[in-house]
């Protein structure tokens, strides 16, 4: 069921999260190369916003937020394997592109 | 208005022989067309990318024999009674609705490379500039001797959807207590290499939830080894004790053949005589229309360009999924939709100057042992030295916790509703 919290528990720890890549980034990404690349979350991830199972929502994020969560992925700070495995090869550029790309889109349902 | 006119009247300068089709073809070919053959998880996500971010720029044709798709994935979850049959049930009508996406129900019968055009059973031409073709995998029923199309549904594969699939649950639910299952497992490569491991877990799970417990699972495999093998046997063994037995070509000494009227399989070593069901899962090759485009050898599969996910046979024509030889990535959904968008933004490219960027892979396949436990493997892979390769991979360890396993599964539950949509909405 959808979360009616602004801030999915997904994000719950993204205080930590913030404090372990040395503070908020730019949100000025590459939105283009941001939906490019976001086609590969939606193997799993839904469009709409809506947490589905263990796959938590992934639009409507504050970029700060999405880029400090996805570091801690690309470095193993949080367990995931599937999320490590796909942070791991995304730059700074890259994480940046999708969080601008992922905080442009407005939930649909 | 404006447009329509230029582009009219530059179609008619570049394709003047013919301008005596008339005004509407010739207006028709203004737009660049893209044909896809085959609605699953390759070809359905090809399709709905190629729509959806070409804003009706590409005209795009989904050539599909079938009304409704039945996913193979989560079939096993259907044979374990996680899943009703209609949950694995999809149709193709937001693909028209919300893509504008023309579907051509049908069965492509032949691909004329030289005129560029997709021949259909109703005796339809479709001309394409960019060919998309993912038709999935044909089963080679000389693999197994004795065994045949014409004896498929007593001795079921379900490696296929639809009816096989639901043959497979019904012989597993009339199985007696005492009764034994003879899975013959594929030799590689096949669709889904955890699937028939995953499947015997579920066979075990039923059998176990009704209390036929003296029932046996036996698995004669061609190969000295499977995915996930390590784990999948630790956790047979914890959850289902000595049900399941998984026997290498050392142990059984190669299967020699069945008998469908006395359900009887013999080995080199041994004879399995009255089993109460038995399912074999054959070798299997790149999908018919594949194979005779001359886009895969005989009894193969298709060769493609790891970057762009071409055809290497053929410039026009891009090979997903269980169809394509992907390097290091298994035959899977997530992989064949993964490779779907690569073929996607190359095709969008080429026809639309779209912008694109490297091509990059991603796999995950979850495997449910038991109920709330589920394994997984997975990784990302890149073109490199000509081939789809591994850059990272990972695989689930034996003696995880309960609560990760759990995770796991939600996981999967999750990935499932989020490919179907990525395929179907
Ligand atoms: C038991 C089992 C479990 C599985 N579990 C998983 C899993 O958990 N995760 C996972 O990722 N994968 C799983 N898979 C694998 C997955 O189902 C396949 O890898 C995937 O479907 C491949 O996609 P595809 O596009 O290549 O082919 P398909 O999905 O098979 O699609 C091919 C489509 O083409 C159509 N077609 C073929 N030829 C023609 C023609 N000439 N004209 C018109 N239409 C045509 C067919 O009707 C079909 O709809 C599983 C498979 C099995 C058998």
């Amino acid at each position: 069921m959808p979360s009616a919290s602004p801030v999915p528990t997904w994000f719950g720890s993204v205080a930590t999260a913030l404090a372990l890549s040395g503070g908020p980034a730019s949100a000025a990404g590459d939105k283009a190369l941001g939906e490019y690349l976001s086609s590969e979350c939606s193997s799993c991830h839904q469009s709409s916003g809506r947490q589905v199972g263990g796959i938590p929502a992934i639009i409507g994020h504050p970029a700060d937020q999405f880029v400090a969560l996805m570091i801690t992925y690309r470095d193993k700070q949080r367990d995931n394997q599937v999320m490590q495995t796909i942070a791991g090869r995304l730059s700074q550029e890259e994480i940046e592109a999708l969080a601008a790309y992922y905080e442009s889109l407005k939930p649909s349902r | 208005m404006k447009i329509h006119r230029r582009s009219f009247v530059m179609t008619g300068l570049t394709a003047a022989g013919t301008l005596g089709l008339g005004a509407p073809a010739v207006l028709g070919q203004a737009k660049p067309r893209v044909v896809v053959i085959g609605g699953g998880a390759g070809g359905a996500t090809a399709a709905r990318y190629i729509a959806k971010d070409s804003q009706g720029a590409i005209a795009v044709t989904l050539v599909e024999e079938n009304e409704t798709y039945q996913t193979c994935f989560h079939s096993n979850l259907f044979v374990g009674g996680f899943k009703t049959y209609e949950e694995i049930s999809h149709r193709y009508d937001a693909l028209t609705k919300n893509h504008g996406i023309t579907l051509a129900r049908a069965r492509a019968t032949q691909i004329d490379r030289d005129k560029k055009e997709v021949v259909l059973s109703t005796g339809q031409r479709l001309p394409y500039d960019r060919l998309v073709v993912s038709p999935g995998i044909d089963l080679k029923y000389d693999s197994v001797p004795g065994w045949s199309k014409e004896v498929e549904e007593q001795m079921p594969h379900g490696w296929k959807p639809g009816r096989q699939t639901q043959l497979i649950k019904q012989r597993l639910d009339a199985v007696p207590n005492g009764g034994t299952i003879v899975m013959i497992a594929p030799p590689n490569p096949y669709r889904c290499p955890p699937g028939p491991y995953e499947r015997a877990s579920m066979f075990a799970h039923v059998l176990q939830q009704a209390g036929k417990k003296d029932a046996k699972v036996i698995i004669l495999d061609p190969k000295e080894s499977f995915s996930k093998q390590g784990v999948f046997q630790a956790d047979w063994e914890k959850r289902y004790g000595s049900m399941i037995e998984w026997l290498g070509p050392k142990v059984h000494d190669g299967i020699k053949s069945v008998d469908p009227k006395t359900n009887t399989v013999v080995t080199g070593f041994e004879t399995y005589k009255d089993c109460a069901f038995v399912n074999v899962i054959p070798a299997q090759m790149a999908g018919e229309i594949a194979r005779s485009a001359g886009l895969a050898p005989a009894g193969g599969y298709c060769a493609i360009d790891a970057a762009t996910m071409k055809s290497t046979a053929d410039p026009n024509i891009f090979v997903l999924g269980d169809a394509c030889i992907a390097g290091d990535m298994p035959k899977s959904a997530f992989s064949a939709n993964s490779q779907a968008k690569v073929a996607a933004m190359t095709i969008r490219g080429e026809l639309t100057s779209a912008r694109t960027f490297p091509a990059r892979y991603v796999n995950t396949c979850w495997s449910l042992v038991a109920p709330d436990d589920t394994i997984k493997v997975g990784g990302r892979y890149e073109p490199k030295d000509g081939k789809i390769a591994a850059t990272e991979t990972f695989v689930s360890k034996p003696g995880e916790s309960a609560e990760l396993r759990k995770e796991n599964q939600a996981e999967n539950m999750g990935w499932y509703a989020g490919i179907t949509a990525d395929m179907f909405s």
